[in-house]
């Protein structure tokens, strides 16, 4: 791994700041998606030390995440009594539940790899799934547990802009800490496991064990983001433990690129962002975000961090401006014909749901529907041909686009 | 320097002493001068033995493919394993190494039994070996491939405190090696996209990389130009000055300039073992193996 560009830097100094000075101005709304968005991030990047770097895709991270909450929930009612407990450093029992699991959990599922590996893991994440419910002494049963933040170093933590900080700072400190871990010699070996587990065994390391560290450590930091998540609710319930979390991380890494360090926080942050705007609009968000994966892993395999790696692949040959019209041109495509199956969608949603369906009498024509300020109605055939149009016409321009680009750089080429 | 042909159980004795004595006299290149130098660094009486096969078997399902190999390497020899294709060269590497386990038979590595044991046990007893099939880092720098081999031997392998690019001597370590391996321009290239003949010689530096007692190359130099082979014999000659070395190899003017003693394996089983001259003069191995590929 070469070392960080000065523009990466630079970014990533203005991305800082960004988080940093820009939170007071927004509303608490944003402010607590932008907590989920943190969150979401350390989590996409402690799971991907596993799946990107160790090459070990696990399918039941949930479980680590979810301990890390529980556990921070009690530690935070065990010294809810000790005046001027800091509260801060509550985030650490998350990170040592974490681990605690994760050496436990991983000490059997790494003795396999690959998809054996990654049954191992969803089998464990299911047993904490089924027994959760049953040991309401931990986990609370039904009702879940709850706890409050402590005041502590002059700080209330009453509002949301004081967890966000709090948020920031472990999330960014874990993030920095797992950057630094891909420079240690654990950490090179980690992307050693993943290319070439035969021959490290043949120059004398101890794969299972190197294994078992990494696992550690990405469950670790995975409770750290659980943790996170418990300071910001206080509150926890067996839910968590649920497969949609599971497969929600593996999504977001994968939307982001499990190629580059930085892609799977950039996917989650995204993806989250992506729900907190779109779930409250509409029912079938979830369909959006599947949608989402299946075209990001079909025509962008290395996620949205290699948009990136496109970029200075050519910036030598093609200026800015072309490639900045080439890029355009692209998302223009993409969001004509993203608004075609979004307005597609939803008529459908609309029409075959059953309020809609009762409000039907034979030999009449369908009633008007109301849709993004208008008044359809079903039975017209323009309603139904013009979103098939716009996505035909978008799916046209991004192929267009597409030759163009090609021609471009034949022209070059030759 | 008379290291006797060891005949094995099968029982091929006729033919063996004429051969014996015609050897000596033929072919004294330049390789041989320093063959013959390197064996008189190792003379035979009162050497000890380092690596030791006895009655060693491997059968897959029905099909024996290593049938009773008794073979003792002596410490700071070079010992080259020649055979036809399909002898079991390679498995028998497999089997010395810890990829596979004889069937029956003992493995001994300075007098401890290492049959069955795991590559990474007997890689820290001091045994490394390369692979016939370039078997490298691909998606990593040429240093990191042989960092990789290094770093175990500080101990630092379980750390995740420590920056690595921080340890200098593992870093200066790496980059000497790179330099004897003739890469040292390839340094921050991808593995994956060297020259084949460039992974040979990353395949040979990796073996070496956890500086072993024991060495185990398995062709070296297969796929290598005229130049490319001339300049890894001399690497391999020097990189392994302080160790055993055993070596599979196809191309005989190697063999025969590179080591101080010859075992031929044809059939699972080690028909001669001896110098080169008692090798080239073996009647028995020139008809079942040799032929006509060397003039004696």
């Amino acid at each position: 791994m070469k070392s960080i560009h000065a523009t990466t830097l630079l970014a990533l100094l203005a991305l800082l700041a960004l988080l940093l000075f820009v939170p007071p101005y927004l509303p608490t709304t944003l402010v607590n998606a932008g907590i989920q968005m943190l969150i979401a991030a350390l989590f996409a990047t402690a799971f991907n030390v596993l799946a990107g770097q160790g090459g070990m895709l696990s399918f039941g991270h949930s479980a680590y995440f979810a301990i890390g909450t529980f556990a921070t929930i009690h530690a935070m009612n065990a010294v809810e009594a000790i005046a001027g407990f800091p509260t801060p450093l509550l985030p650490l029992a998350g990170f040592v539940g974490g681990g605690l699991l994760g050496v436990a959990a991983g000490w059997f599922s790494t003795q396999r790899s690959g998809v054996y590996f990654a049954m191992v893991t969803l089998a464990l994440a299911e047993l904490l799934h089924a027994l959760a419910p049953h040991l309401s002494g931990i986990f609370g049963g039904e009702g879940g547990v709850s706890a409050m933040r402590m005041p502590a170093w002059g700080l209330t933590f009453g509002s949301s802009i004081e967890v966000y900080y709090l948020t920031l700072f472990w999330a960014a400190l874990g993030i920095a800490l797992l950057y630094y871990f891909t420079r240690t010699p654990l950490g090179r070996l980690c992307e050693g496991l993943r290319e070439n587990t035969h021959r490290l065994g043949f120059l004398g390391y101890d794969v299972h064990r190197l294994r078992l560290m990494v696992f550690t450590i990405s469950a670790a930091f995975s409770g750290l983001a659980g943790a996170l998540l418990a300071m910001s609710n206080e509150a926890a319930n067996y839910v968590l433990f649920d497969m949609n979390l599971s497969a929600q991380v593996v999504l977001n890494a994968y939307i982001g690129g499990i190629g580059a360090f930085f892609g799977p926080a950039l996917g989650a942050a995204v993806m989250t962002f992506f729900g907190y705007a779109v779930s409250d609009l509409t029912r079938t968000w979830l369909l959006y975000q599947g949608v989402i994966f299946v075209l990001v892993m079909m025509f962008m395999p290395a996620g949205l961090f290699s948009i990136g790696r496109w970029w200075r692949t050519h910036r030598d040959r093609h200026s800015p401006g072309r490639l900045g019209a080439v890029f355009a041109g692209w998302a223009c495509g993409c969001l004509l014909a993203a608004a075609g199956l979004v307005f597609l969608v939803e008529m459908l949603a609309v029409v075959l749901a059953q309020d809609y369906q009762s409000l039907l009498v034979a030999g009449q024509p369908w009633p008007a529907v109301a849709l993004f300020g208008l008044n359809l109605r079903p039975g017209q055939f323009l309603v139904w041909l013009a979103p098939l149009l716009l996505i035909a016409l978008g799916v046209a321009w991004v192929l267009w686009v597409g030759r163009r680009w090609a021609a471009l750089r034949e022209e070059y080429a030759s | 320097m008379n290291v006797p042909i060891v005949e094995n159980a099968a029982g091929n004795a006729a033919g063996n002493t004429a051969g014996h004595a015609a050897g000596n006299a033929a072919g004294s290149t330049a390789g041989h001068a320093a063959r013959n130098g390197a064996a008189a660094r190792n003379p035979a009486a009162g050497a000890r033995t380092v690596l030791e096969l006895a009655g060693v078997h491997k059968s897959f399902g029905e099909t024996e493919i290593i049938r009773g190999v008794d073979l003792a390497l002596i410490e700071g020899e070079r010992h080259a394993i020649i055979g036809p294709n399909g002898a079991g060269k390679s498995t028998l590497f497999h089997l010395i190494s810890g990829q596979l386990q004889p069937t029956r038979g003992t493995i001994t590595l300075d007098g401890r039994p290492i049959q069955g044991l795991e590559p990474r046990v007997i890689n820290r007893m001091g045994l490394a070996r390369s692979f016939q099939i370039t078997n490298i880092f691909p998606g990593h720098s040429v240093f990191e491939n042989l960092r990789f081999g290094i770093l175990r031997r500080y101990g630092l392998q379980y750390n995740f405190w420590r920056r690595v690019a921080r340890v200098r001597r593992i870093t200066e370590e790496t980059e000497q090696l790179l330099e004897e391996l003739r890469l040292l321009k390839s340094r921050d290239v991808l593995a994956g996209e060297l020259s084949y003949s460039e992974q040979r010689s990353l395949e040979i530096g990796m073996a070496l990389a956890s500086d072993p007692r024991v060495v185990l190359l398995d062709e070296p130099m297969a796929g290598m130009s005229r130049e490319e082979t001339d300049y890894t014999v001399g690497l391999i000659r020097q990189l392994t000055a302080r160790r055993t070395l055993m070596i599979v190899e196809h191309d005989m003017d190697v063999v025969f300039s590179l080591s101080d003693r010859v075992s031929v394996l044809v059939y699972g089983q080690i028909i001669a073992t001896g110098t080169p001259d008692e090798i080239r003069a073996n009647r028995q191995v020139q008809e079942a193996y040799l032929g006509t590929e060397v003039s004696v």
